[in-house]
């Protein structure tokens, strides 16, 4: 909104020049991440008790692990703030006709949507292990992945008409491939997979939130240089016109992420809930699928693959086929629990090993 | 009342389903009607009605797939194929009626009748006879298509929409009725002496084995009551290379018994294969021993009989421990059920002789309790079924028929468990529900209320041993321990041993036996649960601390910490602790270090323990420090000195804590207050 009134307005009128400011990303970016975090610690505490006053708060889960940390009765729908926060400041500072950020903000919706869907099924059956059903959600997860693939492949797609089906891998300047074929099929399960990995890390105050951040914050980074033609030229990157919209974007995130950790750090008075962490999942899938990054999910979102590849392994293969336990407990932020360690010792090992993994997954911005 | 012209009859697959149909046919037969009957090639029905003298066509037809799954676009198919034949023969045959007994056989006739209906080019009648207690899966689907359900038995009514279901009884072929006692005697190839309880048990014509065996096993626990009793046994026509009826009840005879208790045996027993009036047994007997298949119960009300039932289990929807369960509630019959057994590595429905004996000897000499099931027995069915179902189907008021059955179970209001049972993965839900919340005070009669109903729980769960799939067997383990089953133990202890390696893909994952970690760390489970040490168990907890996967020694080292001072030779356990003691996993090696201060001493546990002042992980040096204390407290070290100087040295820096909250105690104290106020002011 901001950034169209200044384009409207400062070339006819000389006292509002400073308007000029929107069309610059960096200041748009500050303005953007300071909307957020101020929007999101105004209106948390809002939030948090009219959940309370809803009854909308954490069921009890079997997990396995202790009760004595037992945290039932925490309202868990903190995604939704985070998603309102982000979405509104979007509204003010971002670029709205652009096709990179379109994708990113409808990804975030959609998998929004689908978490609190099934966040208001468990608090309507009253247990944390009765959601929506899997077929279900997947189900909606693959019309959006499919949506995704169309609109790469198709005539509003944000890359260049040259990149299309191009399929990148880090430290290798050219595509491995480009075909369409072979390029529609491994978006949409990349969607799918990525989109959910958020959700099962998810399970501890704050475990979620600060390598979304780090995530969100590199791809953010990504795009603003892969959408500004110099760097794109001097880094050997074919140039996203437009993709420097994405750092505005990740600003935001980061604000309502730091203003939501205010709340959700341990011990939690709030949790992201599946509202939030699908949302996150949605952007991040999302983000990665327009600017070409893919494969480098697998570094920058590690943290979050092995929490999903764990809690999966323990489930369908372990649990399900084997009939045994593959590790003592999965996901991997519970197995460090069960082994001794306290819940705030675990959140934050795995947002320094997230940190790392995100500082290598910026290198490779150079390496190649 | 219409006139009916032409009565179209199906329903198939066993007798119980033909018998039924021809039974109704030959009510609404009069000069001018015309039948057909629509079967499926192969079965009984192509045999037994032409007998009738009835014109049998045939469609093709089969079960619903057991499985479900990739079985079923055939099943589809078949079912459309058969559908397709059989709308060419209602079109040519155009009935006014169409009665279907049921079973799979039924439903291409009934289904084409509903769509010709649908398309208004045929104005049909149809009508449902459901014969069980628990009506079949495709019964239950055909049921909205029928103009009414005629049932058998009164639990059955709220299955299928009120308006449409009626309670008319079983359509019994012959009459059934007693003739004088004296006569029947006369007639028998054998001679009864005066004065003998009279016990007839069969398992149908075609026989059961496991009544047939149970039944040669008692016999060693009746030869003391032989002055009293009679047993009639008909062993049945049942014959394959794999089971003979009767060759197999001479040879176990025979085998089992020496000629003087063959002679004293003879002197109260007599077998035949079949029975070609077993009116005249009907009616010389005290009491019946049988299966609880729907023609058979209602002869046996028909007669008035007191019976003791053996359902078959593992029918579709159990029907039979339905059948049998509705017969006992009424009163006029008392359960046993046949139990999974495992011998030499297989498993088979059987039923213990000494039970059998037991329940024989205690129904049939208890006068006073026989008259009273003869009346309840008798009271249990409707016996004008024919009559009243011929009425319904005429359309006139079957009021006039048959007076109303003079059993009427309980409504279905007062409590759901009533009358239908929980299926095993609900019992299991609600089992774990009462042992979470009561925990050293639980018992599995809180959940399951009828002694009665905790047998046959026992009984169904101990069916799922023998499954192929291994979560099935699981949940059996889980249920059996929860239900109190100590006498299953053994079974589960032979699963435990069988050591039959997984699928080659299996054992590539990390997969190690057939009988999963799972299920062998819940038999585990179980013998703390159950709190029964046996030597076997202990060569069993023994042989555990060695398998693969780590939950199973882990549990056999709680279990050593369980039964502690009970273990007889407690010196292997402490060796296979001290083993296991350096586990690389966690969970193991601290289960050991607390079991070793329980069972062990200053010799061996005492060293090791303090040893672990350094390990890597505090739990494992916090449950070194539990055992220490079990071994102080059980007096077992009492060099003080030495502890003082040792134990300080443990590494008591920790990775974990656990948090406090205080407005989560003040809750607590207050919530403490008010339900012990509650509990001095609640008199008033």
């Amino acid at each position: 909104m901001i950034y169209f009134l200044g384009k409207l307005l400062h070339p006819h009128f000389g006292t509002l020049s400073f308007l000029r400011l929107a069309e610059y990303i960096s200041a748009r970016a500050i303005g953007a991440a300071l909307t957020a975090i101020i929007l999101t610690l105004w209106l948390t505490p809002i939030v948090i008790r009219h959940l309370h006053r809803k009854g909308l708060v954490d069921q009890w889960r079997n997990t396995g692990v202790d009760a004595a940390f037992d945290k039932a009765g925490t309202p868990s729908m903190g995604g939704a703030v985070v998603v309102g926060c982000v979405l509104v400041s979007c509204l003010a500072w971002c670029n709205l006709s652009n096709m990179f950020l379109v994708a990113v903000l409808a990804g975030m919706a959609w998998f929004g949507m689908i978490g609190f869907l099934d966040d208001r099924a468990k608090a309507r059956f009253h247990s944390g292990d009765l959601g929506m059903s899997e077929p279900k959600k997947l189900m909606l997860q693959g019309l959006f992945a499919a949506a995704l693939v169309a609109l790469m492949l198709g005539p509003w797609s944000p890359l260049p008409a040259d990149q299309m089906g191009a399929f990148y891998v880090p430290f290798l300047k050219f595509p491995v491939f480009q075909s369409v074929w072979a390029y529609a099929p491994i978006v949409f399960l990349f969607v799918i997979v990525v989109g959910n990995s958020v959700n099962i890390a998810d399970g501890m105050d704050g475990l979620a939130i600060v390598p979304s951040v780090f995530v969100l914050g590199v791809l953010g980074l990504f795009g603003y240089f892969l959408g500004n033609a110099i760097y794109a030229r001097y880094l050997n990157y074919p140039l996203l016109a437009g993709a420097g919209e994405l750092a505005v974007f990740a600003s935001a995130f980061a604000g309502a992420g730091i203003g939501f950790l205010w709340f959700n750090a341990y011990p939690a008075q709030i949790f992201l809930g599946d509202t939030g962490s699908m949302a996150i999942g949605g952007a991040i899938a999302t983000a990665c699928v327009v600017l070409q990054q893919e494969v480098l999910f697998l570094i920058l979102g590690g943290m979050f693959l092995t929490e999903a590849v764990t809690s999966q392994i323990q489930d369908k293969i372990g649990v399900r086929w084997l009939g045994r336990r593959i590790f003592m407990r999965a996901p991997i932020h519970h197995q460090m629990q069960h082994k001794g360690l306290a819940e705030t010792k675990v959140v934050i090992r795995l947002w320094i090993v997230s940190g790392i993994l995100a500082l290598a997954a910026l290198a490779t911005l150079k390496l190649r | 009342m219409e006139i009916i012209r032409r009565v179209l009859l199906t329903g198939g697959g066993t007798a119980g389903h033909v018998n039924p149909a021809l039974a109704i046919g030959s009510a609404l037969r009069s000069e001018d009607t015309e039948f057909m009957y629509v079967g499926v090639r192969d079965r009984i029905e192509e045999e037994i009605v032409p007998r009738e003298g009835m014109p049998l066509e045939f469609v093709r037809a089969v079960p619903y797939p057991a499985g479900g799954g990739a079985k079923l676009p055939k099943f589809f198919l078949d079912l459309s194929v058969g559908v397709g034949q059989a709308m060419l023969l209602l079109l040519r045959f155009r009935p006014d009626v169409i009665v279907g007994t049921g079973s799979y056989v039924a439903a291409p006739a009934i289904i084409a009748a509903a769509l010709l209906k649908k398309l208004w080019l045929l104005r049909p009648r149809i009508f449902l006879h459901e014969q069980n207690a628990v009506p079949g899966k495709l019964n239950k689907l055909m049921a909205r298509f029928a103009d009414k359900i005629l049932v058998t038995f009164p639990e059955t009514l709220h299955y299928f929409p009120k308006r449409k279901s009626e309670l008319v009884g079983y359509p019994l072929r012959r009459r059934i009725a007693a003739i004088p006692r004296e006569e029947a005697l006369r007639r028998l190839d054998f001679s009864i002496p005066d004065g003998r309880r009279v016990v007839l048990a069969f398992g149908g014509s075609q026989g059961s084995r496991t009544l047939n065996h149970a039944l040669i096993d008692a016999l060693e626990y009746l030869i003391p009551y032989r002055d009293r009793l009679y047993i009639i046994h008909g062993v049945g026509l049942y014959k394959t290379p794999e089971y003979d009826a009767a060759a197999d009840t001479g040879e176990r005879l025979l085998r089992q018994y020496d000629a003087m208790q063959l002679t004293s045996i003879e002197s109260f027993y007599t077998w035949r294969p079949y029975f070609h009036n077993i009116q005249h047994l009907y009616s010389v007997c005290n009491m019946v021993i049988a299966r609880a298949g729907a023609g058979s119960l209602n002869e046996i009300s028909a007669i008035g009989l007191p019976a003791l039932i053996i359902p078959k289990a593992g029918l579709p929807g159990n029907h039979q421990v339905m059948n049998a369960r509705a017969m006992e509630r009424a009163g006029g019959a008392e359960v046993i059920y046949e139990q999974t057994t495992r011998t030499d590595g297989r498993f088979s429905e059987a039923l213990d002789g000494k039970v059998l004996a037991e329940k024989i000897i205690a129904l049939a000499l208890n006068d006073s309790r026989l008259l009273q099931m003869r009346l309840r027995s008798r009271a249990f069915l409707n016996h004008d079924a024919l009559p009243k179902i011929a009425a319904i189907i005429r359309g006139e008021s079957p009021q006039d028929a048959a007076p109303l059955p003079r059993y009427t179970p309980p409504p279905m209001n007062s409590t759901p468990e009533d009358t239908s049972l929980p299926g095993n993965q609900e019992l299991l839900t609600r089992l774990e529900r009462e042992y979470r919340s009561q925990g050293a005070q639980y018992k599995p009669k809180n959940v399951v209320a009828r002694a009665e109903d905790l047998e046959y729980f026992k009984s169904r769960a101990n069916t799922l041993l023998a499954s192929a799939s291994w979560q099935e067997r699981n949940l059996g383990v889980k249920l059996l321990g929860l239900l109190n089953a100590q006498e299953k133990l053994p079974t589960m202890l032979a699963l435990l041993a069988e050591r039959k390696r997984a699928p080659f893909l299996k054992r590539l994952f990390g997969g190690d036996y057939n009988q999963v970690g799972f299920i062998r760390r819940n038999i585990v489970m179980a013998t703390i649960r159950l709190n029964v040490l046996t030597p076997d168990v202990e060569s069993a907890l023994l042989g555990g601390f060695k398998d693969p996967y780590y939950e199973v020694r882990e549990a056999c080292a709680l279990a050593a910490s369980h039964f502690n001072d009970r273990i007889a030779n407690p010196r292997p356990f402490i060796q296979a602790l001290l083993d296991i003691l350096g586990d690389s996993n966690l969970d193991v090696a601290s289960a050991a270090a607390e079991a070793l201060g329980k069972l062990g001493g200053k010799q061996d546990a005492l060293a090791a323990l303090l040893h672990l002042w350094d390990a890597k992980y505090w739990r494992l040096r916090a449950a070194a420090l539990r055992g220490l204390l079990h071994l102080v407290e059980r007096g077992r070290v009492t060099d003080w000195r030495m502890l003082e100087n040792r134990v300080p040295q443990f590494i008591l820096t920790s990775t974990d804590f656990r948090p406090h909250f205080e407005i989560k105690s003040s809750y607590q104290l207050l919530m403490e207050a008010i339900s012990r106020k509650k509990e001095t002011t609640a008199p008033q």
